[in-house]
């Protein structure tokens, strides 16, 4: 079964639809048209360029191509986690990039090659979609674990030196913080996991079954990638955090001012 | 009572080969300098006290000695070894650092006073229950402190939690920071007894002057500076 397509007039009539909130959001006095209209435009042309390359890619079909893609999205979203963690890339990016990239390419060389196994294991419809949709979701994983992870360092920074004097090696003094920075990464898809299905279906799910798929196998994709989401969240955030540690700390294990960005 | 004092700026002092030696030591951070060409030994065994009023540098002396803060000049040694960041856990495992409000680490007292035993560097050597009482009645400290949460205990309770600790930990260079602080006099009569024990040499920032008479050199420091030191022969 195809899905329907929305026509242009159509579209207009769904754009038409933002102009409720915004006459709400008038009304109770939030001048927030502005910022809404930039983000609507946004949305649209960047979703416009996505659906172009996403067919180039598709038609072409080119492993290098394939490769070459997901490499530009690893890059992307290594500066993002980065910028958003308020650590300079200068010093973090390799290992940002070596966490995220041998996490993504795992859990997505897993699913596909042994799960799903299509023809051809390098098929941009399976490895695209799959490796964004993990990627996405590792990424905010990951910026909650070097945010949460290192403010905890520097809000504890009397109890961390404590832990030194008390004859704790580097790691030993920060395991504490560690632990409590990938739990609150991993939480929110543990949390995600348990409510499935229940609170609200989920996107995965939803574009499967609008795209004409079987709700059974719809749900079959949605477990697989709630599963390799919550593998890489978890194999990335831990590899972060490692070699991180051996990056933001001095000779003397003191956290280094100049790692961090100035809020 | 200070019984014998000279003025000694800059300079360096020997009694015995030093436990802790600065040598023209300057530290800066953030571009302020905190310290500026300091100069001066202690011996195993001594009790010296720095003193100077508020942002003199005397809490940064006690952290450029475990190697927390970075040296812009100089040369700081423990038991003659040169301050590296291969050698610094050697003075981390043998000083214990007390603060004024000191951390414990851990939800109950007894968490606290175990938690070093769960560090590589002093597994397998855990005290017995014996052990953990014995030394908490040291300190005028009740056995029952134990099963106490770390929030709901004071601050002098706390300072003698951590000292506690070190003595566990068979630490014998203490750097203490304003320790008897929060002490009432029975307390404090406890702590001056512990570190009466020549075996213990202590580096220490305080004001009270019961605990100056207890130390036998006194370093004056002087916005970043160290100006004067009196020694006297009460050890």
């Amino acid at each position: 079964m195809a899905t329907l397509d929305i026509q242009l007039p159509q579209m207009a009539l769904l754009y038409g639809l933002c102009l409720l909130p915004v006459l709400l959001l008038w009304l109770i006095g939030l001048r927030l048209s502005r910022d809404i209209g930039i983000s609507i435009l946004r949305m649209t042309i960047q979703l416009a360029l996505v659906g172009i390359y996403l067919k180039t890619l598709f038609d072409l079909n080119n492993p290098w191509l394939n490769g070459l893609w997901i490499l530009v999205m690893l890059i992307v979203a290594d500066l993002s986690i980065l910028r958003r963690a308020g650590l300079k890339a200068r010093y973090f990016a390799l290992a940002t990039f070596t966490a995220i990239a041998s996490s993504i390419l795992f859990s997505t060389a897993y699913l596909v090659i042994l799960v799903i196994q299509p023809t051809h294991y390098y098929d941009a419809r399976y490895i695209v979609p799959l490796a964004g949709m993990i990627l996405g979701n590792c990424l905010q994983g990951n910026v909650i674990a070097l945010e949460r992870f290192y403010s905890a360092v520097r809000k504890n920074e009397n109890e961390y030196a404590t832990f030194l004097m008390l004859g704790a090696t580097r790691w030993e003094a920060v395991r504490p913080y560690f632990r409590e920075a990938i739990k609150a990464a991993i939480n929110p898809t543990i949390a995600g996991m348990a409510t499935m299905g229940l609170v609200s279906l989920p996107g995965m799910m939803t574009g499967q079954i609008l795209g004409g798929s079987e709700p059974g196998l719809a749900v079959k994709y949605q477990i697989a990638i709630m599963i390799c989401i919550f593998t890489s969240t978890t194999i990335a955030g831990i590899i972060n955090l490692k070699l991180s540690v051996a990056i933001a700390f001095n000779a003397y294990d003191v956290l280094r001012d100049d790692v961090i960005k100035k809020p | 009572m200070v019984r014998q004092a000279h003025h000694e700026r800059n300079q360096q002092v020997t009694i015995m080969p030093p436990i802790i030696q600065f040598d023209h030591v300057s530290v800066s951070a953030h571009e302020k300098t905190i310290l500026s060409d300091i100069s001066f030994s202690l011996s195993s065994g001594e009790k010296a006290v720095l003193c100077g009023k508020s942002g003199s540098g005397k809490s940064s002396v006690l952290k450029t000695l475990l190697g927390l803060l970075p040296i812009k000049r100089g040369t700081v040694y423990f038991q003659q070894i040169l301050l590296t960041p291969a050698s610094v856990q050697t003075i981390r495992s043998c000083a214990a650092y007390i603060g004024q409000e000191p951390m414990l680490g851990a939800d109950n007292v007894r968490d606290a006073l175990l938690l070093p035993f769960q560090f590589k560097a002093h597994r397998g050597h855990q005290p017995t229950e014996a052990q953990l009482i014995e030394v908490l009645q040291r300190l005028k400290l009740p056995a029952d402190i134990l099963k106490q949460q770390s929030s709901r205990i004071s601050g002098g309770e706390k300072q003698r939690i951590a000292l506690a600790r070190g003595l566990l930990l068979g630490k014998t260079l203490y750097l203490l920071d304003e320790v008897t602080s929060a002490l009432d006099a029975e307390s404090k009569q406890a702590v001056f007894e512990v570190f009466s024990d020549p075996a213990l040499t202590v580096l220490s920032v305080a004001h009270d002057p019961e605990w100056l008479e207890l130390c036998n050199i006194i370093f004056e420091l002087e916005a970043g500076r160290l100006i004067e030191v009196k020694r006297h022969g009460n050890t």
